[in-house]
C-alpha cells in the first residue's frame, strides 16, 4: 500500500509541477512582449520627436 | 449576444476564483471525499486528474480543431490565435493524461507503458500537436499562409481523437472500456460526484489557461502589426 501512495503521490506531484513550469513559460512569455511594448513606445516618441525636431519638408518658400 | 459578451469581459474576474474553488473541491474530494476503491486501493485516487485531464484534452484540441474551420473559412488571425492558445494547452493536458495514466497502470498493470491502441493512439496526439507547436513557434505569427497551412494540419491531426475514443471499442487493449460515459456508469454515487467536480474542476483551469494563452498569442499578432508601424514611421 506504501508503494501506492507513492505512485499517486507523484501523480499529482507531476501536475502541479507541469502546471507551475507552464504559468512560468507563460509569465516569462508576457514578460517578454511588455518589454517590447516598452521598446516600441520608446522608439516611437523618438521618432515623434524627431518630426517635431525637422523643419517640413517643400515648406512655404514663396 | 449582449450577455455572452459581458459575461466574455467579466473572464478574469470570474475565471480565477472559480477555478481556485473548484480545484480545491477536487483536492479534497480525490483525496479526503472519496471511497478507497477495494481492489486497486488508495492509487485508484489518480483516476480524478486522469480522466478530468483526458476530457479536458478532448475539449481542447475541439477548439483547436473548430478555430482552425474558422481559420480557412473567415481568413482571420485571431481564430489563429485560439488555436495556437488551445493547442498549447492540449499538449499540456495530454501529457497528464499519459503521465498520470502511467503512473496509475504500473501497480495495476505492472508495466508504465503498452503499445496498445488507446495509449498509442494518444501518444500520437501529443506528438502531432507538439510538432503543431514547434512549427507555429519557429514561423512568424503573423504569417497568414503559415496559419492557412497549421489549420490544415490540425484539422487533419484532430482525426486521430475520434480513433482514440473508439480505439478501446475497436480493440482489446489493457486499457478498460469505458466506465462513466454510457447510460449506465459504473461507479459508486460518491466516487461519481467526486469525478463530476473534478472535470469541472479542470475544465475550468483548462478554459481559463486557453483564454490566458489566446490572449498572450493575440498580443504578440498585434505587437507584430504596431512595430511595422512604428518601422515606418521611423523612415518617413
Amino acid at each position: 500500500m506504501d508503494g501506492q501512495l507513492g505512485y499517486l503521490f507523484a501523480g499529482f506531484a507531476v501536475f502541479w509541477a507541469g502546471l507551475f513550469v507552464y504559468l512560468l513559460l507563460l509569465q516569462t512569455r508576457i514578460r517578454s512582449l511588455t518589454r517590447e511594448v516598452d521598446r516600441l513606445e520608446e522608439r516611437l516618441a523618438d521618432a515623434e520627436a524627431d518630426a517635431a525636431e525637422t523643419p517640413p519638408r517643400g515648406g512655404p518658400s514663396r | 449576444m449582449r450577455t455572452a459578451n459581458r459575461v466574455y469581459g467579466l473572464r478574469w474576474v470570474l475565471l480565477p476564483p472559480l477555478t481556485g474553488m473548484g480545484i480545491l473541491a477536487m483536492l479534497v474530494g480525490a483525496v479526503v471525499a472519496a471511497p478507497t476503491e477495494l481492489v486497486e486501493g488508495d492509487v485508484q485516487r489518480l483516476m480524478y486528474i486522469h480522466v478530468p485531464s483526458a476530457q479536458a484534452m478532448y475539449l481542447a484540441f475541439g477548439i483547436v480543431f473548430v478555430a482552425s474551420i474558422m481559420v480557412l473559412w473567415k481568413r482571420d488571425m485571431r481564430w489563429d490565435a485560439v488555436a495556437r492558445g488551445a493547442a498549447s494547452v492540449g499538449v499540456l493536458f495530454t501529457a497528464f493524461a499519459l503521465v498520470t495514466g502511467s503512473l496509475w497502470g504500473k501497480p495495476i498493470w505492472g508495466v508504465y507503458w503498452q503499445w496498445d491502441a488507446r495509449l498509442t493512439s494518444t501518444l500520437v496526439l501529443f506528438l502531432v500537436y507538439a510538432a503543431y507547436l514547434l512549427a507555429r513557434a519557429v514561423s512568424d505569427p503573423g504569417d497568414e499562409q503559415a496559419a492557412r497551412y497549421s489549420a490544415v494540419y490540425a484539422i487533419v491531426g484532430f482525426l486521430d481523437v475520434p480513433f482514440i475514443v473508439m480505439s478501446v471499442r475497436w480493440w482489446r487493449t489493457l486499457h478498460p472500456q469505458p466506465i462513466v460515459s454510457r447510460l449506465d456508469p459504473q461507479l459508486p454515487g460518491s466516487m461519481l460526484a467526486v469525478l463530476g467536480i473534478s472535470t469541472l474542476a479542470i475544465f475550468l483551469l483548462a478554459l481559463w489557461l486557453i483564454l490566458l494563452r489566446t490572449d498572450t498569442e493575440r498580443l504578440g499578432q498585434r505587437l507584430l502589426g504596431l512595430r511595422a508601424a512604428v518601422d515606418r514611421r521611423e523612415e518617413a
